[in-house]
């Protein structure tokens, strides 16, 4: 008897000691994840545009045009943990194009023949969250800025252009009108920077210190070769009349592969074939004017409207614009963001755009 | 001839007694071989261009990642001048499976040709339903395929690139059963 009972203290000595024990870790595990909350910074959601750009058709008209282009969400896998090269180290020949961004004096170069097995890389640079994309069928390389969570490709496309997903909501955001189409963000229009379409050698003379994103993406891929085409020559798909996948609006103003800087408003949209700009210098329609940036071979455009301020260019790649000079991207008006792309891509997705009619300096509405 | 001590009937049975002669088992392994090349090729698993010698490996846990349909991650990279080779284990195994029955099917349809009372349909069903295994390498990439053919896809265009792999499989599978059931296995056709 006395030895069952001490057996029996002693086995409740234990249970005593071990829910003891349990509750004393329990507590102290909850009081680490409330500290850990405390001291978190509270994740920032996507960003978004104060005002939606002006569209031809509803993000509605948008989602049921939407088809699968063949991969599943992430079957084309995004880079999210980009690594980088300095300039010196960058296996690019002087022709090559690059994606080129630059912010709060850190600059990045994305390489066209990486991000074409990509399409998007969640990157931060100078301080800034930004999704880098790029979509080969439309030549269109956008940034947005991604707050805390980053972009996918979601395998699908709308009028032959890339559709992506933010991985917090899952929400479906079509590339060019930088607009949610279906999800939780529909009709929000992502907030963007300007990532520029240039080439290896005047990206890098015009950044030096620039960084470039390496081929070790966590990925095999062979980044020697395009599946569709080739830039540096020129050849494949990038040059080829035709288009792969449906439009919803189209015309025959131009190639389909004529590449095109545009920008839109939430009143108005205009392009410029770029080889005409760059021979103008300046072009402009009723509420646009367009500045040609010899240095990277790209335009930017500003709002303007009908009194246009005469803009001249001058020496050294300057314009002047009452009596003082400014380089194309400093001008002191209000800028919009530029996108490049093929000429087909913009039409499909802003069809009444503003645009400068061939010979002649007069705009024209299509 | 060789290897043959009767006359089978099971589908298995005429398989392996097929197998069983050295003619056939080389043409059912060379055109499995020659098949399987021409689709590791078709989802760049294969692919011209590559600078210097590198060896290049990933989480194997990455193999089981989808890009297409039917088709996965690579996990290991060898890259020499001029080629590159990626090392995807399940698209390996899926155009080995492909390759064996397209292999099989022609080597079955090589037996009804040499075969003088086989019918018709024996002798060309075969070869056809191995077309759609050729296509069965584009799955993962209809855009290059329509490159090539200077179309454009429609949505129900996409589902069917998309489909190719399985339709591909059973075609495959239904041609060779039909044929088997349908040849005749004397010896002396051996």
């Amino acid at each position: 008897m006395k030895r069952s009972e001490k057996g029996g203290r002693s086995l409740a000595w234990r249970w005593r000691g071990l829910i003891s024990g349990l509750v004393i870790g329990s507590a102290l595990l909850a009081a680490q994840q409330i500290v850990k909350a405390a001291n978190a910074r509270p994740a920032e959601s996507l960003p978004f545009a104060e005002s939606a750009y002006v569209r031809a058709d509803t993000p509605e008209a948008y989602a049921a045009a939407m088809m699968s282009g063949g991969p599943p969400p992430d079957g084309i896998p995004a880079i999210d943990e980009p690594r980088f090269v300095p300039a010196a180290q960058a296996d690019l020949e002087g022709g090559d194009i690059v994606m080129g961004f630059a912010h709060n004096g850190e600059a990045r170069a994305y390489p066209q023949r990486i991000m074409v097995w990509h399409e998007i890389v969640n990157d931060r640079v100078g301080g800034l969250n930004v999704a880098v994309t790029y979509c080969p069928l439309t030549a269109t390389a956008q940034g947005f800025k991604r707050g805390d969570t980053t972009l996918g490709v979601s395998g699908r496309l709308l009028n032959s252009n890339m559709v992506m997903f933010d991985r917090e909501t899952r929400s479906y955001f079509s590339q060019i009108p930088a607009l949610g189409i279906q999800g939780d963000h529909i009709h929000r229009t992502l907030d963007e920077v300007n990532v520029i379409w240039t080439t290896w050698e005047r990206w890098v003379a015009a950044y030096p210190e620039t960084t470039v994103l390496s081929e070790r993406t966590g990925h095999l891929r062979n980044y020697q070769r395009d599946p569709y085409g080739s830039y540096n020559p020129a050849g494949g798909y990038y040059t080829q009349a035709g288009t792969i996948f449906p439009l919803m609006h189209e015309s025959g103003r131009h190639h389909e592969k004529t590449m095109v800087v545009g920008g839109r408003t939430s009143q108005a949209s205009a392009y410029f074939v770029l080889e005409e700009l760059a021979e103008a210098g300046v072009q402009a329609t009723d509420s646009f004017l367009a500045v040609y940036d010899g240095v990277l071979d790209t335009g930017y455009i500003y709002v303007t409207g009908r009194d246009s301020p005469v803009v001249v260019p001058a020496d050294e790649g300057k314009y002047r614009l009452e009596g003082a000079l400014y380089s194309a991207d400093e001008l002191p008006l209000t800028p919009v963001v530029p996108v490049e792309g093929f000429y087909f891509a913009w039409h499909t997705f802003y069809p009444n755009s503003e645009f400068v009619s061939e010979g002649t300096t007069a705009p024209g509405v299509e | 001839m060789a290897g043959l001590s009767g006359e089978p009937t099971a589908p298995l049975g005429k398989l392996w007694a097929i197998l069983g002669v050295r003619l056939y088992r080389r043409f059912v392994l060379g055109s499995a071989v020659i098949y399987l090349g021409l689709f590791m090729v078709a989802l760049q698993d294969i692919s011209l261009g590559g600078n210097g010698v590198r060896f290049l490996t990933t989480d194997l846990g990455r193999m089981f990642h989808r890009t297409g349909t039917m088709t996965f991650e690579p996990i290991a990279q060898l890259t020499l001048p001029g080629i590159t080779f990626l090392l995807s284990p399940l698209n390996l195994l899926m155009g080995a499976f492909i390759a064996l029955l397209v292999g099989l099917n022609l080597g079955v349809t090589l037996l009804a040709f040499r075969n003088p009372g086989a019918c018709r349909f024996n002798r060309s069903s075969g070869v056809l339903a191995s077309l759609p295994a050729l296509l069965a390498g584009s799955a993962c990439c209809a855009p290059a395929v329509v490159l090539i053919l200077g179309l454009q896809l429609s949505a129900a265009m996409v589902t069917v690139f998309q489909l190719l792999i399985p339709v591909s499989v059973i075609l495959l599978l239904t041609t060779l059963k039909l044929i088997l059931d349908r040849t005749e296995m004397s010896p002396q056709y051996l």
